[in-house]
């Protein structure tokens, strides 16, 4: 009982997945800055940006269900915490597993994207209508790639749990097998987390900050946390797949941190995508790269 | 057709000390001809008015005591100066110029940005007695 | 996605517009299907400003309508007044004049294409080409002691000279631009994602151009060629000839092409200048009291054609002074290539004339009924405070 309080307050779920987020996004922002030549912010800018959201007043806008508008942050969070108790955190075996835990896993997560369209969809703003539209049509370009890319390890471990699939990849890089899986995968993460220049659903110049135009205080803080934990579960996700395996602590620092870095180069390197251009991009390639990997495994497996 | 074009630029930023100036933490040199604040010298000073005549934002204002033996004090409002040199032009003594060190002007009060220039017995006749009415700047 | 129409404001008070200026865009999904403007939330009766204070004063009201061509708009002032008075500013003035103003054309555009990066969403293009902006800022502090209202100008010549430092800081500045400005000439005519969101987009033809009377880089882009500089040309332009920049594709790409192309010819220009800069006075004298009679004055701002009305009755203050800004030339095409284009191209096209509010809002159209009336000041008030109310 004890036990798994701390799991689900502490760690891995908890606190230190908020603060390994924290520091992520501190650290995705300076590496931003550094390669376009900037300061970046200091180490506790993420945070005090956080202290000062929970502060403010949090503003319900008119005409919108007042249980719903302040619940969908709250599952939003709740739903990436969650998926953290199956993922292999800092580098320890996840906490608790099922056969099939990566589709629920994945799933979890994609439960954030869901929150935030549906957020958007029920403010009755504009921006926040467009930005709702936007989003869930992301939602559904890059879903489906993102999951065949995940998928493909768990193919080739013959498993879909995700403790087996890491004992599989401790042993191999299956960057080196599968590379269009990881690219896929990589991007697709990056879609899911609106990162340029996949930040089309919130794109500040055209429709303010989308979705969540009408959020402020504490239920902008409980999105905006609940992206940071994704950072941080979609990285060790990629890393323990893809990566050979994260198997402890220092292992799984500099994996995800190579990531971030490699997040971080293709954030500064690309012009916003249109959102139309987003979903020919992911249908056109994405979807179609990751299926073309899926077969060739396919053949392979069939073969030996 | 590429789509890495800037990767070399963000390559040598990640090996480049960052540009930004870390302005209240380290103050760039100031070029030579930058236009701070407004100096007066009242040695060469005949009252001729001129440079108040034409400052667009009347932020300057002589004052005279007692123009036959050349006592005049010249108030300055930092706040309401545009910083354009006009007056410095105007004035065919060279009794004005605009220093290129001080021009980290910022004050939380009003007050402060006035400043009086003048002997100091006659600042101080000045503001000892009310604000003057007369105005023998001529507006 | 619904199929359901509706408007969606941009502005006054919007993250992508800096400037007060209203949109109204309607929408069907993400498509346009309709657009119009409002302007004049930046009113600030500059032109009735001027007629209460003298000559020399207002130049430097004038110089504050624009905080980025502000030289442009004092020359384009101190040229007209120089006119009615019968003064020409000696000639090593005038070349100073020119220079002053391209390299304040290298900050506007430099400027320009960062903005315009990052409505496009690439950051990275918008925090290089500032970071090298801040060179010719820098040029131009050397030059004037200011980075933005140099206040160079006075009536009949120029505060500045050039000396031997602030000339090499010029040249070597200059290189380091031009090899700047190549380099984002290939990203923006090279780089494949941003090639998607400029090539193509918000095509404008020259006719198009022509009937809307689009002036600047912008008609530039779209084949029309008309540059007052080459046209009629005004302080020392006659001395120092410059290529005139055309494409003519018309979209956006030809937008940055045409504004970056002009940087190269801009720095051909000041090399040259500073090779033969006449010798001689900085200025002449001027009388107080300006001739009565009335001009006009055409010079070419970074973002086109500016147009200056200057009317003397005789006094040392003016009867009348009439600005017309590019912007509000080109503001009329964005609402017409609007239609039928992405939301998402919406911010790109709106930047792509290079809009400036506060140049722009100087005009009032009021629509009479025939009878006229005297209001007082009181009267005047109790009404806008009214109408305010009204609109809520
Ligand atoms: S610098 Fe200009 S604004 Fe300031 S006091 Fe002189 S004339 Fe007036
Ligand atoms: S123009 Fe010069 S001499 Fe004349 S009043 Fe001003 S400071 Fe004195």
């Amino acid at each position: 009982m004890l036990a798994s309080l701390f799991a689900l307050l502490i760690f891995p779920a908890g606190l230190f997945v908020l603060v390994n987020g924290l520091a992520y996004h501190w650290i995705d922002r300076k590496l931003v800055a550094r390669l376009q030549n900037r300061v970046g912010p200091r180490w506790f800018q993420p945070a005090a940006d956080m202290v000062k959201l929970l502060a403010n007043e949090e503003v319900l806008p008119t005409g919108v269900d007042a249980r719903l508008f302040t619940a969908l942050p709250v599952v939003a969070l709740a739903g990436a915490l969650a998926a953290m108790i199956y993922l292999p955190i800092a580098g320890l075996p996840p906490l608790y597993n099922f056969p099939g835990d990566l589709i629920v896993a994945v799933y979890l997560l994609s439960l954030l994207t869901l929150c935030t369209g549906l957020a958007g969809a029920i403010s009755k703003d504009r921006f926040s209508i467009i930005g709702a539209t936007r989003a869930l049509t992301q939602l559904f370009s890059y879903e489906a790639p993102f999951l065949l890319a995940l998928l493909g390890p768990a193919f080739a471990a013959g498993s879909w749990q995700i403790n087996e699939i890491m004992a599989y990849t401790s042993s191999q890089w299956l960057i080196l097998t599968q590379p269009v899986g990881f690219v896929v995968a990589l991007i697709g993460l990056m879609g899911k987390l609106e990162m340029a220049p996949f930040d089309t659903p919130e794109a500040e110049t055209e429709i303010v900050a989308g979705a969540m135009t009408e959020y402020s205080g504490r239920g902008l803080a409980l999105f905006l946390l609940g992206r940071e934990v994704e950072l941080v579960g979609g990285l060790t996700l990629i890393a323990a797949f893809y990566l050979g395996g994260i198997n402890n602590p220092f292992d799984y620092a500099l994996k995800t941190l190579v990531l971030l870095l490699g997040v971080a180069g293709v954030q500064t390197l690309m012009t916003r995508l249109r959102i139309d251009q987003v979903v020919g991009l992911w249908w056109r390639y994405g979807a179609l790269l990751a299926l073309g990997q899926w077969l060739l495994l396919l053949g392979q497996r069939m073969g030996t | 057709m590429k789509i890495e074009t800037m990767l070399r630029d963000i390559i040598q930023s990640l090996f480049h000390k960052p540009v930004t100036e870390l302005y209240p933490a380290q103050r760039q040199p100031t070029p030579q001809r930058l236009r701070g604040k407004l100096r007066w010298n009242p040695e060469k000073c005949t009252g001729c008015c001129l440079c108040v005549k034409d400052c667009p934002c009347s932020a300057i204002e002589l004052i005279t005591i007692d123009k036959d033996n050349k006592r005049f004090v010249m108030r300055y409002d930092a706040g309401r100066c545009t910083f354009c040199a006009q007056c410095v032009q105007n004035c065919r003594f060279n009794c004005l110029e605009m220093s290129s060190e001080d021009w980290e002007l910022a004050a939380m009060d009003k007050a402060l940005f006035t400043v009086t220039y003048g002997r100091e017995e006659d600042v101080q006749s000045l503001l000892g007695c009310v604000a003057p009415t007369g105005d023998p700047a001529g507006e | 996605m619904s199929k359901e129409q509706f408007t969606i404001p941009i502005g006054p008070q919007h993250p992508a517009l800096k400037e007060p200026g209203h949109f109204t865009l309607t929408v069907d999904g993400e498509v346009v299907t309709g657009a119009s403007v409002r302007l004049g939330y930046a009113h600030r009766g500059i032109e009735k400003a001027v007629e209460s204070r003298n000559w020399v004063q207002d130049l430097y009201l004038l110089e504050r309508i624009c905080g980025i061509c502000s030289h442009i708009h004092a020359t384009a002032y101190c040229l007209g007044v120089e006119k009615l008075a019968g003064v020409t500013a000696p000639p090593r003035a005038q070349a100073i004049r020119v220079l002053v103003a391209e390299l304040e054309r290298i900050h506007s555009h430099l400027l320009w294409l960062g903005v315009a990066a990052h409505q496009a969403g690439f950051d990275t293009l918008f925090m290089y080409s500032w970071r090298d902006r801040e060179t010719v800022m820098e040029v131009l502090e050397q030059l004037t002691g200011n980075r933005v209202n140099y206040s160079a100008n006075l009536l009949g010549g120029v505060k500045f000279d050039v000396d031997t430092r602030v000339l090499e800081t010029i040249l070597s500045g200059l290189d380091f631009l031009e090899t700047r400005t190549h380099h984002y000439l290939d990203i923006v005519s090279g780089d494949r994602i941003f090639l998607q969101r400029t090539r193509g987009i918000g095509m404008m033809t020259s006719e198009q151009a022509e009937r809307l009377g689009v002036t600047g880089p912008t008609a530039r882009a779209s084949g029309v060629r008309r540059d007052i500089r080459v046209d009629a040309p005004y302080a020392a332009y006659d001395r120092y000839p410059i290529q005139v920049v055309v494409e003519t594709t018309g979209d956006l790409e030809a937008r940055f092409i045409v504004r970056l192309k002009e940087l190269l010819e801009t720095y051909h220009l000041i090399r040259t200048l500073l090779d033969g800069l006449p010798e001689g006075d900085l200025k002449t004298r001027m009388p107080r009291r300006i001739a009565a009679g009335e001009t006009i004055s055409r010079v070419e701002a970074p973002r086109g054609e500016l147009f200056y009305f200057i009317k003397s009755d005789g006094g040392d203050q003016p009867a009348r002074i009439k600005v017309r800004t590019p912007t509000l030339s080109n503001m009329a095409s964005v609402t017409q290539l609007a239609v039928g284009h992405q939301l998402a191209d919406m911010p790109m096209l709106l930047t792509g004339i290079d809009p400036c509010f506060s140049c722009n809002d100087r005009l009032t159209t009021v629509q009479t009924s025939g009878e006229s009336e005297t209001w007082t000041w009181e009267k005047l008030r109790q009404y806008g405070i009214a109408s305010y109310r009204e609109r809520g």
